[in-house]
């Protein structure tokens, strides 16, 4: 699993690449804890080549979405491809993102 | 700045004044501060508090005009202003009920403006408070009204009595009209806000003795509808499948979506759940069954729910993808999934029952 954050101004790109499964999720929810505690602007979650989340990666995705709205930010998640789309879907939380192609 | 044309009694008023400044500065201030904490507390939202202490250039010319009616700087009551500005007339009342609590009242000096009219007369309507600085021998002016009063008051003091030039009649004539219709105006923002809360109590009290039947669809209807928690043991049920956490989020999105699937009333939405838990739960079961998925969001309920009612109903692709466009907005992927859904659809007991 590969993570790259970039921040430009007010938004923070977080290219995720590979399986974002539970022994994956540690490394990431580490590395994306400055992200969450600077979440007042917009944070995009590149997901073209993320090819699966498990339940650890969803409840990473929550977190951010919490520090967000706490910080009134906005989590944009970007290009997931079909499978992820339905896990997001058949666990209720496809509403809960801005959803972009 | 030079005021040297004033006699000695309103040049010694004057360095009063300068020697009290700070004082002064620092005294509108904490007033300022105990109102807003008051009114933050006592959760009444007002328009605005301003506050302002009088200038040397003002107070200079109040001086030049009427300086030989004030014995000293403690007969000038309005060194230290502050105008607090609420939303309804009903409120007034309210923060002058806090005025008084808070501060000594100068009873002598205190004017109602909103009682000295005739009963033909319309204009300036404005509570004006005149309090005692503690620990100081001045005075301060608290004056109260709503922001229509407030309109009003601005209006005609550009156009009005300090202008300078004598105003023509049909100009006063005009800006008097314009008093009546906003004391009118402001007596009806009051009556419907009594009106929209006695609405929101009668629905609350009918979602809680269950007459659901009786209350309309709307935005506040459903967010109470919501309190009573209507999909908790759906989500529950479906959760209890893979011992998964539910995570709470706000379901308001639902409403357009129930709206969209023909519900007029909370009763539609109350039968809607009775009748399709199973189908929801079926739909649930299906998909998250053979996963190890075990955290789901609370909006999981409703959404499958509307699901197995489209399905039911033979709303088909159309409906799936009516659902998904009204709570994500349109998207391609959303005719994959219905599509997927459509077919999984097939392999479920209660579409065949």
């Amino acid at each position: 699993m590969e993570i790259n954050i970039n921040k430009q101004e007010n938004v923070t790109t977080v290219k995720l690449v590979g399986r974002l499964d539970t022994p994956a999720s540690v490394e990431v929810s580490k590395e994306l804890e400055p992200v969450a505690a600077d979440a007042a602007g917009t944070i995009i979650l590149d997901c073209k080549d993320l090819t699966y989340i498990s339940s650890s990666g969803l409840r990473i995705f929550l977190t951010l979405r919490k520090a967000a709205t706490a910080q009134g930010g906005t989590v944009i998640v970007k290009s997931i491809n079909q499978d992820i789309r339905n896990v997001f879907m058949m666990t209720g939380f496809l509403n809960l993102f801005r959803i972009e192609e | 700045m030079d005021f040297s044309q004033l006699d000695p009694h309103c040049q010694a008023i004057l360095q009063e004044y300068r020697d009290n400044l700070p004082l002064f500065r620092d005294s509108a201030e904490k007033i300022h501060t105990t109102l807003e904490n008051t009114f933050r507390e006592a959760g009444l939202l007002v328009a605005a508090i301003e506050y302002r202490v009088k200038t040397e250039e003002s107070l200079a010319g109040k001086l030049e005009l009427k300086g030989a009616k004030y014995k000293s700087l403690q007969d000038i009551t309005d060194i230290i202003g502050l105008r607090v500005i609420t939303f309804y007339i009903d409120d007034v009342d309210k923060v002058a009920s806090a005025v008084e609590r808070l501060f000594k009242v100068d009873w002598d000096n205190t004017v109602d403006k909103r009682k000295v009219h005739e009963i033909d007369s319309f204009g300036y309507l404005s509570l004006h408070y005149i309090c005692y600085l503690d620990g100081a021998p001045y005075r301060f002016e608290i004056q109260l009204r709503t922001v229509l009063q407030h309109a009003w008051a601005n209006m005609n003091h550009d156009t009005g009595y300090k202008s300078g030039v004598e105003v023509p009649r049909e100009y006063l004539r005009n800006l008097n009209r314009l008093a009546g219709m906003l004391e009118l105006a402001d007596e009806q923002f009051s009556k419907i806000r009594t009106e929209l809360n006695d609405y929101r109590r009668r629905v609350q009290a009918l979602v809680a003795s269950g007459n659901l039947d009786d209350v309309p669809l709307d935005g506040d209807t459903f967010r109470s509808y919501l309190n009573l928690g209507p999909f908790t043991s759906l989500n529950k049920k479906i959760a209890a499948v893979n011992q998964a956490e539910i995570q709470e989020v706000s379901l308001m999105p639902y409403l357009t979506v129930f709206k969209g699937l023909n519900c007029k009333t909370l009763g539609d939405i109350s039968r809607l759940i009775k009748t399709y838990s199973e189908g929801a739960y079926q739909i649930a079961c299906y998909q998250i069954g053979l996963t190890d998925l075990d955290i789901i969001s609370s909006s999981l309920g409703p959404q499958d729910l509307c699901l197995a009612f489209i399905l039911k109903n033979g709303g088909g692709k159309a409906g799936i993808r009516y659902l998904f466009e009204t709570l994500n907005g349109p998207s391609e992927s959303n005719d994959f999934l219905a599509d997927m859904l459509l077919e999984q659809a097939q392999d479920l007991p209660f579409m065949n029952q």
